[in-house]
């Protein structure tokens, strides 16, 4: 049982109060809870995108394996984004290091918990993950395995399956995972993003997941109403979606997906002429690594491609 | 309400809180010595006890939905359990009260749980934050009881300071998220006082909302329960309830009667009618004082707790009295007989017997004359009554009250015996009267043992039910037939052949012959409810919560599990029609197979089992269990997907190729022993070396080898063997293939130069033998003292036999009626694998397994499959790293990429649309290609990535992993992935908007920028999906819409041009100006089109044409100046009705106007197309780019907007 403060901060982190997370202060050294918030508050600041952030909030000279492993993750972000070259050493570098920390977790004279194995498991499947290694990533979370005692590692499982389109095997990792875990917010998170793919029962499910949380009182969180915003849009329900979003924007949410999911609504249903392509092309301006953004300019150029198969006559010349 | 049938009773210290599980049989009792209980009261066992609370726990509440428990005690402590049988705990605590906590409940749906407290407070708590998100304050004294409205934001409050109290909350839903704990201040905001409800003169107990109505219901110390109606603007007592003599505890609103119930201090729980306000029916205890009472939510159960324990009851029978014949159930609910159709589904009320015996008590069983049409109805009140009544022929108008011909009599048990006969049993005298039909007894006898129960037995015959057997009797030769040793009897089911009767019995079921000469008893642990029997001759029973069968021999197992009890009526097929608790007809679907293949095992009917193993998806342990106890184990092995059981089938039965199969699946090395071990038996020494091969077994291997003769391979043996660094078994293999150098070698190279010299010597090979020597330092001189030995004739048998390409004879699988029917029925049947639609691919692929297995048979490799023998050591390092690979293929092969959304958008839909917003842009331009010949896409491209940018959205749920991609579908409701379609970014009201914007440009007289619009519409309207003809066809209207502004706005334009450069041709402008008012245009354009070409033409001095367009302009009832100006123009064309330029203008043949170059091409003449806008234009045109929209070709063909 996690002590409430400890609690808290998770909570925050789950549903993404990244930046109230961060202004936290942290416990004392001796207590408990130290490292594990140390490391939330770390994380938090990778969820961000702020790798250099996390890191200097890390000792260097931890002996402390999830702190070893979040130090890790950092490194990696910091050379893989945006992916580079000049870079790709330092990212397979960081990559390795994950890798080392899985086989020193594996090994029995290790002094760790459980529950801090399977942190860094966590943390080196994000990292596997992001690189494009699927296989891997799922290996280090355990899939496959019975005694997987770790929701944050299913969630990881659920996205990986969801995001190269098995939503079945998202959901049977999540029944699977019900079994022991039934109350859990972030199992809830889980089934609430497989939904939001699956659209099982019109994304009623996720809606009521984060209108609830959005209810709850002890964290604000503008990645919630995003996600709402996103669910109705999802929903169809394009101007419910876009005052969450705006909502979200004034309070200082403008994310790169706050900013994307606005673009789209406003695209679908402009309060004024051209709003759409506005608000894209504020996206495309200060989010220039949105996947969105990489993947329309993608799309351009296969367009270009496709248009030029086609012969296109001249226009008639006319004499009257 | 005479019944009061208690359930289950437990002792303990005394109960002061009680909750019902919402869904399981769970019941949560808090005791006054601080332990709280929970007991499985169907089971009745003590399921769990906690006992973290000090000192008395009052309060006790179940969440409605998940699993959670709430208790709260004299601790001050309101505790959250979680009761997850595996990890019963408490989940956190929650401290806040200062005194006592009465009540706890958790909200219905919010994350709320309400509680009262002595410290005169009602606290609501999110349980989501562990926060107390509000205090209300008002009550002057201890608050006993508090509970949320089951649907409105309200609560209701008791307490000892006499009053009960409505509060308002939905403040606290609305309220903004409190992100900061602790802070209280705004409490006040959050929920108000509502009513203040007083009238009892002493401590308020309890109070509860009525579930529908706008009813409270109280009870207090003042020995009174009282009922208060609620408007939406006050609350005013409605009347009082007296009776208990002493405190009432509790008093609860019925959830599905219009009933209370209530318990208290004087010992009794009394039920009352709400809307008599009378008392129906009080339950007296001895001794113990009631102090708590629950309802369930949904049955017809309630909990009261007492000084020394609980106990669980309910008010009335719930087995509806109910009678089959044929597909007609004829059944009793709410004191009304009906009838319901099994074929149509019609569920009609024939009669009514409100009047019957007491209104609180249903019928208890109803007997059906299908003769007379009539029922035989009893019923338990009044010491027991008997109805018989005709039922009317049609249902038609009111249904009639059987108290008007109903034929009484009194009489515990009471059925028909014959087309014009009735029994009823007397259980006092014992005397069963058989009666006609006009209810004068007919005869009488003496029951032969002590009956409680009589059923029909048989023509002329009765089952008499005893406290230890049943008994067949012969009604007109007044004696016993037969008699079988049963528990009490307590219903009977004839099959439909007449031929076995089911007896039930509380834990048994017989089954007997019509006769009584055969039976079989089953035992069941839990209460049996009913039964049927199946067309087929099984006997489909229901437990408390179990569907189960069971064979006329005896074997019996589950079907399905039940969540509630049923009482099954009939069995069809698949379908299990029964009635629930409340009497309304179900069905129940089950999976008959596992019953008819037994039944089919049991009559050796063997196309049957064949049938059910082909197209049915039969499987588990307990039907392989079954057959391999049964003596099936070949039968079984087409069931087993699991690999190591099927492999344990498989050596079972000697199925070799099988048991290779799944020993490669299961790849364990004791599986390749055993495989070695059966294979080796039967001889069949390629397996063998196959599993030896997989074990990594050299020394077998070679010895394998040296036993068929493959000298070949024993060389790869030795190879291999070297490459190992084995010696010994280098040695072996040398010594197999009789290849002494190479025995020289190994022993050269172990040291033992010795043999080795000897070994070379006997050998004949004499320069070895001095190489050897010389290398061990020795000369010839040195080894005087060695006998000399003559030549070795050692040598290994030749061989005769080329057994190594042979396999030996093997033994010959049992191939019985199921292989042959399984192997060649797929061949000539033709429809071997038919269960496609029921999705039941299990059968099948247990088939298709078994189909794989002949193959693998067929093309076994021989030799070469597990390693290579021409190995040397550094490739048998790669083939344990292939080995590898190959796993981690598997695990490749496990979680390959699935179908994206986007590549269903492209397959559920024709419409260029939508594959552009699947990002399926080649694809979508092909279609527009075909479909409306579009080639000159560059125009298209913002709008392809508009529609594709606008379909998708990002979320990252979890950190640092990158975003995942969702997909906007046009219908969030679809649930079926063949109909998910993108999201309608332009739909064809988008796009009349935006022309409507081009219209008002035309109207405002700016044409270029109107032919922009429009252009861009005309491009939009391509990107449109239909999903209806009536859509399609007002896409059409659009586009030839847009297509006649965009014509009519280039003719004028052109005119313009032809104004502004060549102001001498007068003959093109009016032409042009002419043409202009053939588009069809909207009237107010039309009208601008008319005034232009009356103008010009009246201008050039056309007067008796600008005369025509004024007669048209006049026509469109424009606004009165003009149709004074257009009056003008007619008069001078009245006046003048000449023409000074000629034009080529013929309004009195139709014709259309080439889109290129603006003259008309008239009816009859050539002409081509525009594929998509069907604009006209002449022949000389085609193959060109079409001027209006340059996006199609001219003339192209086109096979136009698909069928939605």
């Amino acid at each position: 049982m996690d002590s409430s403060e400890l609690y808290h901060v998770k909570q925050q982190f789950i549903l993404g109060a990244y930046k109230p997370l961060i202004s936290l202060a942290l416990p004392p050294e001796s207590s408990p809870d130290y490292v594990p918030t140390l490391v939330y508050q770390a994380r938090a600041h990778l969820a961000l995108n702020d790798p250099s952030a996390a890191l200097s909030l890390l000792p260097t000279d931890s002996e402390d394996v999830t702190i070893k492993a979040t130090s890790s993750l950092a490194h990696y972000i910091a050379a893989a984004t945006p992916p580079s070259d000049e870079n790709s050493e330092a990212a397979e570098a960081a990559l390795e290091e994950l890798r080392d920390l899985i086989v020193e977790i594996e090994g029995d004279d290790l002094e760790a918990s459980e529950r801090d194995k399977w942190l860094v498991r966590v943390l080196a499947g994000t990292a596997f993950a992001r690189s494009g290694e699927v296989e891997e990533a799922l290996e280090t979370l355990g899939l496959n395995e019975d005694n997987r005692a770790s929701v944050e590692a299913v969630a990881l499982i659920v996205q990986i399956f969801l995001s190269i389109n098995r939503p079945d095997l998202a959901r049977r990792e999540y029944e699977k995972c019900k079994k022991w875990a039934e109350d859990d917010l972030l199992l809830q998170l889980i089934e609430s993003t497989i939904n939001l793919v699956t659209g099982k029962e019109g994304y009623s499910d996720c809606n009521s997941f984060y209108t609830e949380q959005l209810a709850n009182p002890s964290l604000s969180s503008t990645k919630l109403l995003t996600a709402r915003g996103v669910t109705r849009l999802l929903r169809g329900e394009v101007s419910e979606a876009k005052s969450d979003l705006e909502e979200a924007i004034s309070q200082g949410g403008a994310d790169g997906e706050t900013v994307a999911a606005y673009a789209v609504a406003a695209t679908l249903r402009p309060s004024k002429k051209g709003e759409g392509d506005e608000w894209w092309s504020k996206l495309t301006q200060e989010f220039p690594n949105h996947p969105l953004v990489n993947d329309v300019s993608e799309k351009a150029g296969l367009f270009d491609e496709a248009a030029a198969k086609f012969n296109v006559p001249s226009l008639p010349t006319v004499t009257v | 309400m005479s019944v009061m049938l208690t359930k289950f009773e437990s002792k303990s210290n005394r109960v002061k809180g009680l909750a019902f599980h919402p869904t399981q049989p769970l019941l949560a009792a808090s005791l006054h010595n601080g332990s709280v209980q929970l007991w499985n009261y169907r089971m009745g066992v003590l399921v769990d006890r906690f006992d973290e609370h000090d000192g008395p726990v009052r309060a006790v509440a179940f969440h409605p939905s998940r699993q959670l428990l709430c208790t709260g005690g004299d601790d001050y402590k309101i505790k959250v359990w979680d009761i997850r049988p595996q990890n019963r705990k408490c989940l956190f605590t929650l401290h806040g009260h200062l005194d006592y906590i009465r009540t706890v409940q958790f909200h219905h749906e919010m994350p709320w749980i309400i509680s009262t407290s002595d410290d005169q407070t009602i606290r609501v708590w999110n349980s989501t934050s562990r926060n107390c998100i509000a205090i209300l304050t008002g009550h002057s004294h201890y608050v006993m009881s508090a509970q949320f409205h089951p649907k409105e934001d309200l609560v209701v409050s008791a307490s000892m300071d006499q009053t009960v109290r409505v509060w308002d909350i939905s403040g606290l839903r609305k309220s903004t998220p409190n992100t900061a704990p602790g802070t209280f201040d705004t409490f006040d905001n959050f929920s108000t006082v509502k009513y203040v409800l007083e009238g009892h003169d002493r401590g308020v107990n309890y109070a509860m909302f009525h579930h529908t109505l706008p009813l409270i219901v109280s009870a207090a110390d003042d020995r009174q329960i009282k009922i208060w109606r609620m408007s939406e603007t006050k609350a005013w007592e409605v009347d009082s309830c007296r009776g208990h003599f002493n405190n009432v505890s509790a008093a609860l609103f019925h959830p599905k009667h219009e009933l209370i119930v209530s318990c208290g201090e004087d010992k009794t729980i009394r039920i009352w009618d709400l809307a008599k306000r009378t008392a129906v029916q009080t339950f007296r205890r001895e001794h113990d004082r009631f102090w708590a009472l629950a309802a369930h939510p949904e049955l017809n159960l309630f909990a009261a707790g007492h000084d020394s324990g609980l106990i669980v009851f309910k008010l009335e029978r719930e087995r509806p009295a109910f009678a089959v014949y044929g597909d007609q159930v004829y059944y009793v609910r709410d004191k009304y007989v009906r009838a319901y159709d099994i074929g149509s589904g019609s569920d009609i009320g024939l009669l009514s017997v409100r009047k019957f015996g007491s209104p609180y008590i249903p019928p208890r069983t109803l007997s059906f004359n299908p003769a007379e049409r009539a029922v035989l109805l009893t019923i338990s009140s009044d010491n027991g009554l008997y109805e018989l009544t005709a039922l009317p022929k049609d249902a038609v108008g009111e249904v009639k009250d059987s108290s008007g011909d109903g034929k009484r009599g009194s009489g515990q048990s009471a059925i028909f015996v014959a087309r014009n006969r009735l029994a009823i049993l007397n259980k006092a005298t014992q005397l069963i009267e058989v009666r006609d039909l006009s209810n004068s007894v007919i005869k009488t006898i003496k029951a032969p043992v002590q009956t409680n129960e009589i059923f029909y037995g048989g023509t002329a015959s009765l089952i008499l039910s005893s406290t230890a057997s049943v008994v067949l009797y012969d009604i007109q030769q007044q004696k016993t037939l037969a008699e079988i040793a049963t528990p009490p009897v307590k219903y009977s089911v004839w099959s439909a052949d007449g031929a076995l009767v089911a007896l039930l019995s509380k834990h048994t079921i017989t089954i007997a012959s019509k006769n009584f000469s055969q039976h079989t008893l089953i035992h069941e642990t839990i209460r049996i409810k009913s039964g049927a029997w199946d067309d087929s001759g099984v006997f489909i029973y229901s437990t408390l919560n179990h569907v189960k069968y069971t064979l006329s021999q005896g074997d019996h197992g589950v079907i399905c599990t039940l969540d509630n009890p049923v009482y099954l009526t009939r069995v069809k097929g698949k379908t299990i029609h029964c009635l629930d608790r409340s009497a309304r007809p179900r069905t129940i679907t089950i999976d008959p197979t596992e019953f008819r293949f037994k039944l089919a095992l049991m009559r050796n009917n063997y196309e049957e089992i064949l049938y059910i193993i082909r197209t049915s998806n039969l499987l588990g342990q307990s039907i392989i269990a079954y057959l391999q106890q049964k003596g099936y184990p070949e039968i079984a092995l087409h069931f087993v997907q699991d690999k190591s059981t099927r492999f344990d089938l498989a050596i079972e039965c000697g199925n070799l190729d099988v048991a290779l199969e799944t020993a490669r699946a299961v790849d364990r090395p004791d599986c390749w022993e055993r495989l070695a071990q059966a294979a080796l038996k039967q001889g069949n020494h390629k397996i063998v070396e196959k599993a030896y091969q997989q074990t990594k077994n050299f020394d077998r291997l070679s010895f394998l080898y040296l036993a068929t003769g493959s000298t070949e391979k024993l060389t790869k043996m030795q190879k291999i063997a070297e490459a190992r660094g084995d010696p010994m078994s280098r040695f072996h293999n040398a010594l197999f293939t009789n290849d002494i150098p190479a025995r020289i070698a190994v022993l050269r190279d172990v040291g033992l130069y010795p043999l080795a010299y000897l070994t070379a010597k006997t050998n004949g090979l004499e320069e070895l033998a001095l190489d050897i020597l010389e290398v061990a330092g020795l000369s010839e001189a040195d080894i005087d003292d060695v006998p000399s030995f003559g030549n070795s004739t050692l040598k290994p048998p030749p061989v005769i036999n080329k057994t190594t390409d042979l396999n030996w004879p093997a033994v010959n699988d049992a191939e019985n009626f199921f292989e042959k029917a399984l192997a060649n029925g797929a061949l000539e049947r033709d429809e071997p694998y038919v269960n496609g639609i029921d999705g039941a691919a299990a059968g099948s692929s247990a088939l298709d397994d078994w189909a794989k297995d002949e193959e693998v048979q067929e093309d076994l490799p021989p030799e070469e499959g597990g390693w290579d023998l021409d190995a040397d050591a550094d490739e048998a390092e790669d083939q344990e790293q292939e080995q590898e690979q190959e796993a981690e293929e598997e695990l490749g092969d496990g979680i390959t990429p699935g179908v994206s959304e986007t590549a269903l958008w492209v397959r559920n839909s024709p419409f260029a649309g939508d594959h552009a917003a699947a990002g399926y842009f080649e694809t979508a331009m092909q279609l527009l290609h075909r479909q409306f010949g579009v080639t000159n896409f560059a125009a298209l491209k913002p709008l392809f990535l508009t529609v594709y940018r606008s379909s998708h959205a990002y979320l990252s749920p979890i950190s640092s992993l990158p975003p995942l991609q969702l997909h906007l579908r046009r219908n969030p409701e679809e649930s079926s992935p063949s109909r998910f379609l993108p999201v309608a970014s332009r739909t064809i009201q988008s796009v009349r908007a935006e022309l409507s914007d081009g219209f008002r440009l035309v109207s405002g007289n700016k044409l270029p920028e109107a032919k922009a619009v429009i252009r861009a519409a005309l491009q939009a309207l391509l990107l449109v999906s239909v999903s209806s003809d009536t859509e399609g066809k007002e896409w059409r209207d659009t586009v030839t819409l847009a297509r006649e502004y965009i014509l009519g706005v280039s003719i004028e334009l052109e005119r313009r041009r032809v104004v502004e450069q060549d102001p001498e041709n007068v003959k093109r402008n009016l032409e042009l100006a002419a043409y202009f008012t053939h588009c069809q245009m909207q009237p107010p354009h039309m009208q601008i089109a008319l005034r232009s070409a009356m103008g010009n033409f009246s201008k050039a001095n056309n007067h008796a044409s600008a005369a025509k367009f004024a007669r048209r302009l006049i026509d469109l009832n424009p606004d009165p100046k003009i149709v004074a100006q257009a009056r003008q123009r007619v008069a001078a064309g009245d006046r003048n009705p000449r023409n000074a330029v000629e034009v080529a203008y013929d309004e009195f043949t139709d014709f259309e106007i080439c889109a290129a170059s603006f003259t008309p091409i008239y009816k009859g003449s050539p002409s081509v197309r525009c594929p998509y806008t069907d604009a006209a234009y002449l022949p000389e045109y085609k193959g060109h780019l079409d001027p209006l929209t340059e996006l199609t070709e001219i003339g192209l063909g086109s096979s136009g907007l698909p069928a939605p």
